[in-house]
């Protein structure tokens, strides 16, 4: 600790801390352009200059750190010169197009100059200009360099957080121009994370340009619709329209970065396509009708049911509120324990992995998982599935340098962070996880057992396709650090073999006196909501036990069999993720009386006998619950289009004509009921949400959920995942695009701008060996479907592993996949 | 007042109604005297000054472009908040720069011909002008439209004004009309 005086007050922190941040927990405000926490300093704009007693020239407040006794001066004449200095310099070649410029009325340089600056310039000679018109650097960026003040936190952000570097600087002193490579056009991630961080209208959104202005926006503060990640963001709208999605600085877990899907996939809710009436099916045709009509519909048609063969499917997308009352509905009103949440994993695979990641146990932060001394990331391409859990590896790794681990089919942007990278087969988690569990336990055995470990040592590595001297490493690792944190991705709900042995490491390394910290990563925003309001077949709210009812898959059989009369799907598409050919769609058309209520007219709602229109999350109050358990609000912008309704109100309006006590009118009442009957949501509170958080930075402790009073889930062991046996060169797996996320982002223009068709993802290797090369077209031929898409290379994926995104609608990698067939196996052939 | 007996000065002034006279000349004086009645709108109009704040009009430059940049300034400024903007993208030429209004609209019911937003204009694209016949028996008149502000006004900058020139009444279909000759005009003091 060292102690400090400035401006003559008195203060102690802690050794190494810089001037400027002493200065600003002191209370006192230094300008800065070009420092921002968590990247590297670099103190190159000069703005935060101050003065140090006994030291000629002034420092750099943002690069020198405090030494014992200083005295500094951050508010003396001489410091406001400097500043009115620096601005008017900064003036002298800046474009000063402040009407035209997008940033206008929101830019920091506006500000500074309002506030310290030189309200006159002596520059008389022409301005030096980069160039003359914006120019385009890729689908969402456009810029202008003219405006630009050399601050360098695009280039620096693109390269310490996003990890892309694809920014880099031009030219010197101040003809410096951060731009890509020679101004081309970037291949970049498309998050705008540069353009969030530039303080002037250098970077620009490209959807956004010239729509309006910061002052004519109406803002909510909530969370992205997306992955799992829970990203705080401001969505901000104009005329009913939604114009931008940004992130706050310090604020939320995600702080100023977001992804592609978050920054710019917000646009969905504007699409004209979205259902604005209720619809029911008559003589063949829907039809509109009024809400009335739709509910007393949909009440004749259930009331003479039996419970069981009623079925509800939810989306992992609705809000906590509304999924509690959808279980609330079906079970109670309806007496049906047919309930769901996902249309792709099976429930028992569900239940096994919230068991083998301790859902059960409460709320785990990210950044305890950053703490560990290892951290092992397994069963995810958290690059592409989870990008903002990516950034933080990477910004925490850079500085922390702790063990990072992948464990992957397939190359990912992180692995450039990891000590140890393995390239195990595809589905073979299991595999893996069990040789690191046999070579823990090397050493520790008697002889006798030896021989047989050996064997399953040997059994394992060959299936997983590892080398020995890796997991050796990896094990040499993993015991010798104290703390570990595994982040385990959905490839274990995709092939649950794995999560017997998550289960099992888990315990072992428990066992050995570590801190394990087990944090899962899913891919739809409420998916652990979902889990935890009892929108399972198998458990109910807060996993209590309750009665055992089909699930998805269970729901089709039956629907086949004809013994389905009534399905109720809130938000999901069945028809066109479930894998298999046509298996969905016969099956829904063998449902008595299907209820979809949606935003878009899916495959599922074109099969429907009532169309309900729900609302999107901008036009709805509520909370998610976040992959680490983090409950947090989201807030309504906007009013749904025409007579669309907030889900919630949908599914109350269903109850209420049943039973009039259905349920409470608003949705901060639901989550007072939530609170009181499920034990680990008792502490949840709409206060404590969504607040700036500046004490303990970017960590909201208070929103992370309890653990759950008595779990009724366990870890179970699963079958190993069979591969097709056809002749067919490559596994065939699959995911989230790194732009898109389900089937929503796909009513997204500007997403769609980014990423239209379909692609595949191959390792170079096979490409070349093929004979293709990025960019071409191939078709992609599987036992019973194919089609033709796009072919991306990346170096270093796993020799015969094709990747497909689940996104897409022009090749529904669903389609692929065979009912109860394994893995499928997939050709590559070039089109001609 | 008393009485005071017989007055020959009071009977001469009312044998001869002078105070009659004096009377009636500010009557015939004002009768012989320059009227200061304004014949409008048959023969003559008010052609106001250029401090003048009537209907706003949108100018554009030597080159014929538009100077309005759609920046919103003038909306920001306005305190009733009559003015609407929305901006767009357009490098054909149309603008001085490449983004240029969508809608550039006013409500004339609500504003109150302050000013504030020609203070505001950065480019001088919005001048309150000297239009002042802003009556109509409908609400079509309420809203002015940009491509109806871009059009010239009948009286050019380059005329001073204060005073008022030869005008005429049409009375058309469409609606009633005032016509000016600018060429022909007089000082009058009002």
């Amino acid at each position: 600790m060292v102690t400090v005086k400035i401006n003559g007050k008195e203060i102690t922190v802690e050794d190494n801390t810089l001037i400027l941040d002493a200065a600003r927990d002191a209370g006192y405000e230094i300008p800065t352009f070009c420092y921002q926490a968590d990247l590297m300093g670099i103190g190159s704009c000069r703005m935060c200059l101050v003065e140090i007693e006994g030291q000629k020239k002034l420092q750099p407040s943002c690069v020198t750190p405090v030494l014992h006794g200083m005295s500094i001066n951050t508010d003396s004449g001489t410091v406001q010169t400097a500043r009115a200095g620096v601005l008017e310099f900064l003036l002298a070649n800046h474009a000063m197009d402040c009407p035209v410029c997008d940033k206008g009325g929101e830019c920091e340089l506006q500000d500074m100059v309002h506030k310290h600056g030189p309200h006159k310039g002596r520059h008389a000679e022409p301005k030096f200009k980069f160039h003359d018109k914006d120019y385009v650097l890729s689908p969402v960026i456009i810029k202008n360099s003219n405006r630009c003040v050399q601050c360098m936190k695009c280039v620096r952000v693109c390269r310490e957080v996003v990890g892309q570097n694809v920014l880099g600087a031009l030219g010197r002193g101040d003809h410096q121009e951060p731009t890509s490579f020679f101004r081309a056009f970037m291949n970049c991630e498309m998050d705008g994370n540069c353009i969030e961080v530039c303080p002037v209208g250098c970077f620009m959104r490209l959807p956004y340009r010239y729509k309006s202005r910061p002052w004519d926006l109406k803002s909510s503060d909530t969370i992205c619709p997306y992955c799992a990640t829970g990203c705080r963001m401001v969505i901000e709208e104009r005329a009913g329209t939604l114009m931008r999605a940004k992130a706050q600085l310090g604020v939320g877990l995600n702080s100023e970065t977001l992804c592609a899907r978050g920054r710019f996939g917000q646009d969905f809710v504007n699409n004209p396509e979205r259902i604005n009436q209720p619809l029911v099916r008559r003589y063949g045709k829907l039809e509109p009708v009024t809400w009335e009509e739709a509910i007393s519909h949909i009440k004749e048609n259930l009331t003479a049911l039996d419970g069981d063969k009623i079925g509800g499917i939810a989306s992992p997308r609705l809000t906590n509120e509304e999924l509690y009352l959808f279980q609330k509905l079906m079970r109670e009103v309806l007496g049906s324990p047919n309930i769901d949440s996902s249309s792709r994993f099976s429930p028992d695979a569900v239940e096994g992995f919230v068991a083998a990641t301790g859902m059960g146990e409460g709320g785990v932060s990210v950044y305890d998982c950053m703490e560990a001394d290892t951290v092992l990331i397994i069963g995810t391409h958290l690059s592409d599935e989870n990008p903002v859990i990516d950034y933080i590896v990477r910004r925490i790794s850079a500085s922390r340098r702790m063990n990072v681990i992948i464990a992957s089919p397939r190359a990912m942007k992180l692995d450039s962070s990891a000590n140890i990278v393995l390239r195990h087969n595809v589905a073979s988690e299991n595999a893996v996880l069990t040789s690191l569990v046999i070579g823990l336990n090397e050493g520790k055995l008697a002889d006798t057992l030896k021989g047989m470990h050996e064997a399953q040592l040997d059994a394992n590595l060959k299936a997983s396709g590892v080398s020995a001297d890796l997991i050796s490493t990896v094990v040499n690792r993993l015991a010798a650090s104290s703390s570990i944190a595994i982040i385990a991705g959905t490839d274990f709900l995709r092939y649950p073999e794995g999560i017997s042995g998550l289960g099992l490491l888990k315990d072992l390394l428990k066992s050995r006196g570590k801190k394990v910290t087990v944090m899962p990563v899913l891919d739809r925003a409420n998916q652990r909501g979902a889990w935890e309001m009892g929108v399972h077949p198998g458990f109910g709210p807060g996993y209590s036990e309750t009665r055992k009812g089909l699930g998805t898959e269970g729901m089709l059989d039956a629907a086949m069999k004809g013994e389905l009369e009534a399905l109720y799907v809130v938000g999901s598409d069945v028809a066109s993720m479930y894998p298999g050919d046509d298996f969905a769609r016969t099956a829904l058309s063998k449902v008595g009386f299907l209820i979809v209520q949606d935003m878009f007219m899916t495959e599922t709602a074109r099969q429907a006998h009532v169309v309900l229109p729900g609302a999107a999350h901008a036009e709805k109050d509520g909370t998610y619950t976040n992959q680490e358990g983090r409950a947090q609000v989201i807030k309504k912008l906007l009013t749904a289009p025409g007579r669309a309704k907030q889900d919630i109100n949908i599914i109350r309006a269903i109850g209420e004509s049943f039973d009039r006590s259905f349920g409470p009118k608003h949705f901060a009442l639901v989550l007072d009921e939530i609170r009181k009957e499920v034990p680990s949501y008792a502490d949840v509170s709409l206060s404590f949400n969504n607040k700036r958080n500046t004490d303990n930075k970017l960590d909201n402790r208070g929103a992370l959920v309890k653990a759950a009073a008595a779990p009724a889930v366990k870890v179970k062991s699963f079958n190993p995942a069979s591969v097709e046996t056809s002749g067919a060169r490559f596994i065939l797996t699959t995911g989230n695009h790194l732009f898109h996320s389900g089937r929503s982002s796909m009513k997204s223009e500007t997403l769609l701008g980014l990423l239209k068709g379909a692609v595949v993802e191959i390792s170079e290797e096979d490409a070349a060996s093929l004979g293709l090369k990025s960019g071409e077209k191939v078709r992609v031929k599987g036992a019973n479907f194919e089609a033709q898409m796009t072919l991306l290379t990346k170096k270093g994926t796993k020799s015969g592993v094709a990747f497909i995104a689940e996104n897409f609608d022009d090749a529904p990698v669903n389609r692929y996949f065979r009912r109860g067939g394994g893995i499928p196996r997939v050709d590559i052939i070039k089109t001609i | 007042m008393s009485r005071k007996g017989f007055d020959l000065f009071d009977l001469i002034k009312k044998v001869l109604f002078t105070d009659f006279v004096k009377g009636l000349t500010v009557t015939l004086g004002y009768n012989i005297s320059k009227s200061i009645t304004m014949r409008y709108p048959d023969e003559e109009k008010w052609i106001p000054y250029r401090r003048f704040r009537g209907l706003h009009t949108l100018n554009r430059d030597e080159n014929g472009r538009e100077l309005c940049v759609a920046c919103e300034l003038c909306s920001k400024a306005c305190p009733t908040g009559c003015i609407t903007v929305i901006p767009e993208e357009n490098d054909s030429g149309r603008g001085i720069a490449d983004r240029v209004a969508k809608v550039w609209t006013v409500n004339l019911v609500r504003c109150l011909f302050c000013g504030y937003c020609e203070d505001a204009c950065p480019t001088r694209a919005l001048r309150l002008g000297r239009e002042y016949e802003l009556a109509c028996a409908d609400y079509s008149c309420t809203l002015m439209s940009r491509d109806q502000l871009l059009v010239p006004q009948p009286v050019p900058e380059s005329i001073p004004g204060g005073y008022v020139v030869k005008s005429k009444l049409e009375r058309t279909p469409q609606g009633i009309k005032v016509t000016v000759d600018l060429s022909k005009f007089k000082k009058r003091s009002i």
